[in-house]
């Protein structure tokens, strides 16, 4: 069985066959650029810095719509362009921004199934070599509200029996035995927990270990439908900071065909420190 | 366990001391290398800032007793807690006294 949209994903020898050009751009997705794309990336590659240039430098927020159409631009990429992201972190920052992209409408959109995991397991070639790319001018649609949730949608959710929530966390973070792991300090809730009768299906479920590539439909199908998270169900995901969840969105959406999914970016670092937001342990 | 403070442990190994970074506990090890500051071989691991950049951390050095005795490594030892004190003073001064 075929994934809902297969046209989604590209694997890493299309990429190291196709290299960018006018119509075609490849983007590596970093939350830690000095130990990826800086170190290396794939030849043609430019860079999303996540944190420098998807978010909001004062507000908690993801960039505006203007924010948006300069990233692109800077990035050589028209409306009509093709663009293939991968990353670091198992592709969790790509995803996020592949939801970005959705969300501000940019249509010709893919993943390299596997991100920099793969591409090195195959000891495929990287350069420190950065393109240079003409400024292009981008016209980004009004934002799609259908694909993310706020925390007044997540609120108004609880309770509903139409709708679920994902927390793709790890067991841990979902008892709240932890808030974070010790690698992230700076990501840390003032509760540990979950959103009541959330579901925990972790984003690693959908991967296969071996190289970060996603697992088959059957498998995947599985993995949720066994959870009660079925098509016909409105769908929230979250994480700790929305990356995770977005890479969950992507498998759900995109690789299984759900119609209602969204991705509620303010996650448990929101969620985990509000006063008085009910928390299952 | 040979001696321990607010922020460190000192622990006995077979052919070494060893100092463990208590702030550093539940770090995944992901190096074991020369620490360029003390001269010793340490497991390392990764710590992300604010905007997301790695940053190599030791967790534990191990101090050849060979080489070391525990005097030594104590004075390292006291040399980091006094560092992170004086953190927590800025950070999170106790008011009490």
């Amino acid at each position: 069985m075929n994934y809902a949209y297969p046209e989604v994903l590209v694997d890493t020898d299309w990429v190291s066959k196709n290299h960018p050009n006018e119509n075609r751009k490849l983007v590596e997705v970093d939350y830690d650029p000095v130990n990826g794309y800086q170190k290396g990336h794939i030849k043609g590659a430019s860079l999303i810095w996540w944190k420098r240039d998807i978010n909001d430098p004062i507000t908690r927020d993801i960039i505006n719509k203007k924010q948006f159409e300069a990233l692109m631009s800077k990035n050589g990429i028209c409306d009509d362009t093709e663009v293939i992201l991968y990353g670091d972190f198992n592709n969790w920052f790509a995803a996020f921004v592949f939801w970005v992209f959705k969300y501000y409408g940019h249509e010709n959109l893919k993943i390299m199934n596997g991100g920099r995991k793969k591409w090195e397991l195959e000891n495929k070639e990287y350069t420190t070599e950065e393109p240079l790319l003409a400024l292009t001018t981008y016209k980004a649609q009004p934002p799609d509200e259908g694909l993310r949730a706020y925390l007044y949608d997540v609120s108004r959710a609880l309770g509903r029996e139409d709708t679920v929530m994902v927390d793709v966390r790890s067991p841990k973070e979902f008892s709240g035995e932890i808030t974070a792991p010790p690698e992230y300090p700076m990501e840390h809730a003032q509760r540990g927990g979950h959103i009541p009768k959330a579901n925990n299906i972790p984003w690693a479920t959908a991967v296969n270990d071996v190289d970060g590539t996603f697992k088959s439909v059957e498998d995947l199908k599985q993995n949720y439908e066994s959870k009660g998270v079925t098509p016909d169900k409105d769908v929230i995901c979250y994480c700790r900071i929305g990356e995770r969840s977005s890479h969950s969105w992507f498998v759900l959406k995109y690789l299984l065909g759900y119609s209602k999914v969204r991705n509620y970016d303010g996650s448990w670092t929101e969620w985990g420190n509000m006063i008085g937001n009910p928390v299952e342990k | 366990m040979l001696k321990k403070g607010s922020f460190y442990y000192i622990k006995d190994g077979d052919t070494d001391f060893i100092l463990e970074d208590k702030t550093k506990r539940g770090l995944t090890v992901k190096d074991t290398s020369i620490d360029e500051k003390l001269n010793v071989s340490a497991d390392k691991g990764m710590i992300h800032d604010m905007d997301g950049i790695g940053h190599w951390v030791p967790i534990r050095w191990y101090f050849s007793k060979d080489l070391f005795d525990l005097k030594k490594i104590s004075e390292y030892a006291e040399s980091m807690e006094k560092k992170y004190t004086a953190l927590r003073e800025i950070t999170c001064p106790d008011d009490s006294d």
